[in-house]
């Protein structure tokens, strides 16, 4: 084993360690453990986002090797042609960094509202295309095929289809309120929230699944850590968050 | 009765770190004394293993590493799968990061899976880069890495993760677009990830496609299986280890899930015991 590979056991049980001891209560080891992956996560952003998108796509069409502006000496080799349409995206970034300096943070404003905008676009086709029109398509479900079973578990089958439209009318009319929720109307918006109760319980059955399976992943590693190979790094640092933080609950009892 | 439902108050309102020790000792002993476990397949991960497995041999499929080392335990085995499944039918395979972590995701699970023996041909995989795979890299831009994919993948990606001019590879030579790709697959834990995926790569070029995700995202993705804008999905670690089992490669997730199902009960059992606690509190506190 490499000391390189010993040290990272060491720092990963260490932060771990670090996180879950949020758990007893806040502490010295939480916070450390919190702002190095706040600032680590940042700064790795910062620096691949610089070297794999800016430095090759940005600056690689506006300085490519014997372009125009290779007067500048400034010239970056990535087989691009030169495009001069790529000044406007390095106009607008610098002005969004600008938005430091109190008497030009107006300038800001023009980069994020280009930002939103294209977002907005974006997202606007993508959501009428996928989650609108094609989920609707795929509500209109076949009730009286003879070449469905009635009943089946896990397939398609005209029960199933029957608690999809069912399930699917119910919920939505849930959500219309320009008539009282009363009477036949009252009890089948009612079915509509049983429905949705039962998405919310299996939205919350698969996020406690999910955290346990992180909680699995964090051991796992803890486990190999524990061994002779890694200097059995996770009883080590165990012991020592154990150690300080009883000492310091002690001598902060008051608080 | 008035004893046991005392009893029952107490457990109602035990120290919250009582419950965290709980479920931590229900997954820790599991994982040290592994226990098997039946694993069944559902209909999505059966979806899914075939939606791979009829992908022609030998074609070009782009696998997307949209996840961190905060996700690893519930995606990392998928995406190995998914690697295995793939090379053992021969297919070339282009990868991408939309997550910027995801690339170091991908360099480990290719690590893991090059000297692993083909069960098909008992020989390792031994896979090389640019014969057997191109590690692509990530690019930032989510939704708009996926739209200039879907249009000119050389105004994303003009070099690869190792700085090589994609012109230069020659498995890139008949790469232009995703339409060039037989199958989409991402493993993804949230944004950007399987969402955009749908939006932007599958639905708009009609390329088939598949994903694997986190279980905090099941719920919201399996409408995209039934209107089939996904071929299939893999849900959380217990997909995974429903399809380590159909590729007949038990692994991480398999192992696993004792200590998820362990993990379960415990929290069961305290939502019981809340509930009744909550109904007997109310009851003893009614003045009428």
């Amino acid at each position: 084993m490499t000391f390189s590979a010993i040290l990272g056991a060491w720092i990963a049980a260490f932060l771990t360690l670090g996180i879950f001891s949020y758990l007893y209560k806040d502490n010295p080891f939480y916070k450390i453990a919190e702002n190095v992956f706040v600032g680590v996560s940042a700064a790795y952003v910062a620096a691949i986002s610089f070297w794999t998108q800016i430095y090759p796509n940005l600056f690689g069409r506006l300085f490519p090797k014997d372009g125009p502006l290779s007067f500048t000496g400034l010239e970056f080799d990535f087989n691009h042609e030169f495009n001069i349409l790529y000044l406007f995206p390095l106009i607008l970034g610098l002005m969004m960094l600008l938005s430091v300096f109190q008497q030009f943070n107006w300038m800001a404003r023009w980069g994020i509202a280009y930002t939103v905008a294209i977002a907005a676009g974006l997202k606007a086709f993508g959501y009428l295309n996928s989650n609108v029109l094609n989920q609707v398509k795929a509500s209109s479900v076949d009730l009286f095929s003879g070449s469905l079973p009635f009943f089946s578990l896990g397939g398609d089958s005209v029960f199933n289809n029957i608690v999809l439209l069912v399930g699917t009318i119910s919920s939505l009319m849930y959500f219309y309120f320009s008539k009282e929720q009363t009477g036949n109307f009252g009890r089948f918006t009612r079915l509509g929230i049983y429905f949705l109760m039962v998405s919310f319980g299996a939205s919350f059955g698969f996020a406690v699944m999910g955290r346990i399976s992180l909680l699995i992943g964090r051991f796992n590693d803890l486990i190999d850590y524990s061994s002779a190979d890694y200097n059995f790094a996770t009883f080590y640092v165990l012991l020592f968050i154990i150690v300080v933080l009883g000492f310091w609950s002690f001598k902060n009892r008051e608080k | 009765m008035k004893y046991l439902e005392d009893i029952i108050l107490k457990l109602g309102a035990v120290d919250r770190r009582i419950i965290f020790l709980l479920i931590g000792l229900a997954v820790l002993i599991p994982l040290l004394t592994p226990i098997s476990l039946p694993v069944r397949e559902t209909p999505t991960t059966v979806k899914f293993y075939e939606g791979i497995d009829n992908i022609p041999k030998n074609s070009k499929v782009l696998v997307s590493f949209d996840y961190g080392p905060s996700t690893r335990p519930e995606i990392h085995p998928m995406n190995v799968g998914v690697l295995r499944h793939m090379l053992r039918n021969g297919h070339k395979i282009y990868i991408s990061c939309l997550w910027p972590d995801g690339i170091y995701m991908a360099l480990d699970a290719l690590e893991e899976i090059t000297d692993e023996v083909n069960p098909d041909n008992q020989s390792t995989f031994d896979i090389k880069e640019y014969e057997d795979y191109v590690l692509l890299g990530y690019r930032p831009g989510a939704e708009a890495v996926i739209k200039g994919l879907a249009s000119d993948l050389r105004k994303v990606y003009t070099v690869d993760a190792k700085g090589r001019f994609i012109d230069d590879i020659e498995m890139m030579d008949e790469i232009k677009n995703l339409n060039d790709f037989a199958y989409i697959y991402s493993g993804s834990a949230g944004y950007p990830g399987t969402f955009e995926w749908v939006k932007y790569g599958g639905d708009p070029t009609g390329v088939p496609m598949s994903s694997g995700t986190t279980s905090v995202q099941v719920n919201e993705v399996i409408p995209y299986v039934q209107t089939g804008q996904l071929i299939g999905l893999l849900a959380g670690m217990p997909g995974a280890a429903e399809y380590e089992k159909l590729i007949d490669s038990p692994g991480i997730a398999i192992q696993g899930m004792a200590a998820q199902s362990f993990a379960h009960i415990v929290i069961v059992i305290f939502i019981v015991f809340g509930n009744l606690a909550f109904f007997i509190k109310q009851r003893r506190d009614r003045k009428y």
